[in-house]
Formats: structure tokens, C-alpha cells, sequence
């Protein structure tokens, strides 16, 4: 098993003497030391996110370990910084303040080490805890992102990201496409082979389709056997393109399930925001699947772009509206 | 100076100690100059921190007269008592002397007293 990283300790002392003791001693420990002199040089040094662990002194020019304390837990980092104020300050009433500050620990001056030692590993534990916590976080949120099927982003991701698209190609003036994809006969698979070949067949669908677009670009599972792939920064032209390659990409191998090789098409309708004079994800959804209908009526196993002239006529309309 | 104290606190290492010797007393000229320069400005917060820190360093060296003599010029700005504060940079020299008296001695003979000025 690969050793884990020193986690880094900050330590800021203006005492020449115990910040030697403590950097030497807690190095010893398997920690990263960073040495401060100050507040404010802390405070430069704590905007990096791996410095979790600090050791502030109360007492040290321009600004003290508890109006540091303060500043810490006012910026609200993504992750928690631990904190140990030493003083060598013992009425309660300090102690009090020390703490209400945002300290986590609190130690009397001269530091005994072994104590010191006992409390930095509390602190390790916790960050450690904190780590595991937000890593499962994440999991959780990826995990109900995506759809569990195919490994897609779910319908809402992805109509969040169509609309993130959208809002950003206006601000940046470019094109953004979609094109809706239909797995072919999908309800035959199933009755012919059941829904676990079915379910196969839409995993290993969603593979070729996520290998065939550009790194950039995001691809959902819209519901049943219907998916959508979002195109930034994409003209219909291009999006065209990427639908041709995603369509033969399905259709020239055929797919291996329990049931043997199955054939297996897919039908794609095509649509930009650059034929919309005020695009809108409901507008390129709406125009998408009509190119799909479209491509389905010509005989399936094809592309489709929506009808240019038909959301141009539109675009006229809307702009002699704004005249009027 | 309760060198045992200080020497067990520090985890036994006796170089690291006198390593932490040198360097307060290396840093002790420069926090002199800076207590002499508070007490002229009459800057009672400097005089404070300054004693403060002193009072901190001494402490963990188990330097028991000079953490009281820190102490006393900590209090002193403190209360912004100049009249105290002027009384004790001579008292805190002179205790740095007695160390360094002390030290020198414990270079040539090591099994001299281990406590002073207690």
C-alpha cells in the first residue's frame, strides 16, 4: 500500500524558541511543518487548501491567533481547517474566548509535548473524517446524477447543463446543439429478448455514443430508450457531422449480449441555437425531436437536422415583432 | 536555570537544548533592543507583547528568574507602568548573564549544580 502524504501543519509562533520547538518536534511526529511569524503571514499561508492543521499563538503582531481564529471562520474554505491556540493566558475567561473565536483546542504555554502530540492526532482524525465524509458526498452526488443504467447523466443534469450551454453561448456568442437519439425497434428487443438484453443494449449504446462525441461535449439518458447529446460551441453543420459518426459507430458492429449478436440502429434529429433568434432549451428539444420524427419517417438508421427554414421563418417573425 | 526540567520537557535531546539555549539567547539581543525602544516610546502594547514573548520562551527553558522578570515587564505594560517597565531590562540582562555563566559552566565542569537563581 503507497504511504500516505504528510498532512502539513501551520504553525504560527513570533517566539523564535518555541517555534523551534514545535517545528522540530512535530516534524519528528510525520507531519509538513510550515513556520509563520505572524498573523497575517498565516493567514497568506492558510488560502492553500491542504494546510488543514494549524497551531496558532495567541499573542503576535498585527494580527493575533484569535482574530486569525475569526478571519478562518468567516472565509468558510471548502474545507475545515483545525486549530490549536496556544497561550500562555489560563483564565477561563481566556479560554472562553479562545474557543468562542472558532479554536478547536485550546493549550497552556510551555507546551508539554506529548499532550500536544495526543491533541494534533485528534485534530488529524478529524480532517481525516471530515475527508471521508465529503468523499462520500461526492459519490453520493455523482451517483444520483447519473442514470444507474448506462452511466449517462440523468435527465436533469443534463437539461441543467443544456440550459448552463445556452445561457453561456449567448454571453460568449456561440452555437450550441443537441441532438436526440433514438435506439431503432428498441420495444421489439425487448419483446424478443427481454428487457435484461434490452437493458444491454442501451448500456452498450450509450458506450458508443460517449466514445464518438468530442471530450467536451455531454450525453444523457432523456428517458426510455431516447437520448441527448449536448454540443457546446457547435453548429448545426458540425452537429451533423458528430451525429453521422455517432450513427455509424452503432450501426457497424453488431452488439454482443446473452443472446447472441444483436444489429442494432439508432435514429438522431438534430438542432442549434444558432437558427433561433431567442434560443431556449424547451425551442432546441422541440426542434430536435421533430428532426428525429423526421429522420424516423425516412426510414430510421439516419440523421436528421431540424428544418432551418422553418425556425428562420420563426426568428423573421419574432424580429418583426421586436420592430413593432 | 532548572536544566533537568527543561531537558526533560524538550523530550531528553541535549544538543536540541542547547540548541534552543543559543538560539534565545541570540534572540534575547534582539527583543533587547526592541523592549529598550518600547520603553522610550513609552509604546505600552509593545512592552507587553514583547514581555509576553519573552515570558513564553523562558518558560519552555524552564529560565525561571527571567519568565518572572518577563512577567514583570508584561504587567508593566500592562498596567503602563512606565516607571516599572524602566526598572527591568537591567534585571533581565543580569539574569541573562547569570545563564550564560551558568552554561559556561556546564561546559567545563557538567556535573555542577543544575539549578540557579531559583
Amino acid at each position: 500500500m503507497a504511504k500516505r502524504e504528510a498532512m502539513k501543519v501551520l504553525i504560527a509562533e513570533d517566539d523564535l524558541v518555541t517555534a523551534k520547538l514545535l517545528e522540530r518536534n512535530i516534524k519528528k511526529w510525520d507531519y509538513e511543518v510550515v513556520i509563520t511569524r505572524s498573523g497575517e503571514e498565516a493567514w497568506r499561508e492558510l488560502k492553500q487548501d491542504e494546510l488543514r492543521l494549524a497551531i496558532l499563538d495567541w499573542m503576535m503582531p498585527k494580527m493575533n491567533g484569535v482574530e486569525l481564529c475569526r478571519k478562518i471562520r468567516q472565509e468558510k474554505k471548502p474545507n475545515y481547517t483545525y486549530i490549536i491556540l496556544l497561550t500562555a493566558r489560563d483564565h477561563q475567561q481566556d479560554i472562553i474566548e479562545g474557543l468562542s473565536s472558532g479554536a478547536d483546542d485550546y493549550m497552556i504555554k510551555p507546551v508539554n509535548l506529548l499532550e500536544l502530540r495526543a491533541r494534533l492526532e485528534k485534530g488529524k482524525r478529524i480532517i481525516e473524517l471530515e475527508d471521508t465524509l465529503l468523499e462520500s458526498q461526492k459519490r453520493l452526488i455523482e451517483l444520483a446524477s447519473r442514470d444507474s443504467l448506462t452511466g449517462l447523466w440523468n435527465r436533469a443534469n443534463v437539461l441543467k447543463f443544456l440550459e448552463e450551454e445556452l445561457e453561456q453561448g449567448l454571453r460568449e456568442n456561440h452555437p450550441v446543439s443537441v441532438i436526440m437519439v433514438d435506439v431503432d425497434h428498441f420495444k421489439k428487443i425487448n419483446d424478443n429478448f427481454g428487457h435484461c438484453i434490452g437493458d444491454i443494449i442501451l448500456a452498450k449504446v450509450a458506450t458508443r455514443l460517449k466514445k464518438n462525441v468530442r471530450i467536451y461535449d455531454r450525453v444523457g439518458r432523456y428517458g426510455g430508450d431516447e437520448m441527448l447529446i449536448i454540443l457546446p460551441n457547435c453548429s448545426l453543420e458540425d452537429a451533423a457531422r458528430i451525429a453521422e459518426r455517432v450513427c455509424l459507430a452503432v450501426s457497424k458492429r453488431k452488439m454482443k449480449t446473452s443472446a447472441g449478436f444483436l444489429p442494432v440502429t439508432i435514429t438522431l434529429g438534430c438542432a442549434s441555437s444558432d437558427h433561433f433568434s431567442q434560443p431556449s432549451v424547451d425551442g432546441l428539444m422541440q426542434a430536435s425531436d421533430k428532426a428525429l420524427y423526421k429522420a424516423k419517417n425516412q426510414g430510421r438508421n439516419r440523421i436528421a437536422v431540424a428544418k432551418v427554414t422553418h425556425v428562420l421563418i420563426k426568428r423573421q417573425k419574432n424580429e418583426q415583432k421586436t420592430l413593432f | 536555570m532548572n536544566y533537568r526540567d527543561a531537558l526533560e520537557r524538550i523530550g531528553g535531546d541535549e544538543p536540541f537544548l542547547e540548541e534552543l539555549l543559543n538560539l534565545y539567547l541570540d534572540d534575547f539581543v534582539a527583543k533587547s533592543v526592541r523592549i529598550q525602544n518600547a520603553i522610550d516610546q513609552q509604546n505600552f502594547r509593545q512592552i507587553e507583547e514583547l514581555g509576553h514573548g519573552l515570558k513564553g520562551a523562558s518558560a519552555i527553558l524552564s529560565l525561571g528568574p527571567l519568565e518572572k522578570a518577563s512577567f514583570e515587564l508584561e504587567m508593566a505594560g500592562h498596567e503602563r507602568d512606565i516607571q516599572k517597565a524602566r526598572e527591568i531590562p537591567s534585571l533581565l540582562k543580569q539574569e541573562v548573564e547569570r545563564l550564560k555563566d551558568f552554561l559556561a559552566k556546564r561546559k567545563e565542569t557538567p556535573l555542577c549544580e543544575e539549578r540557579i537563581g531559583e
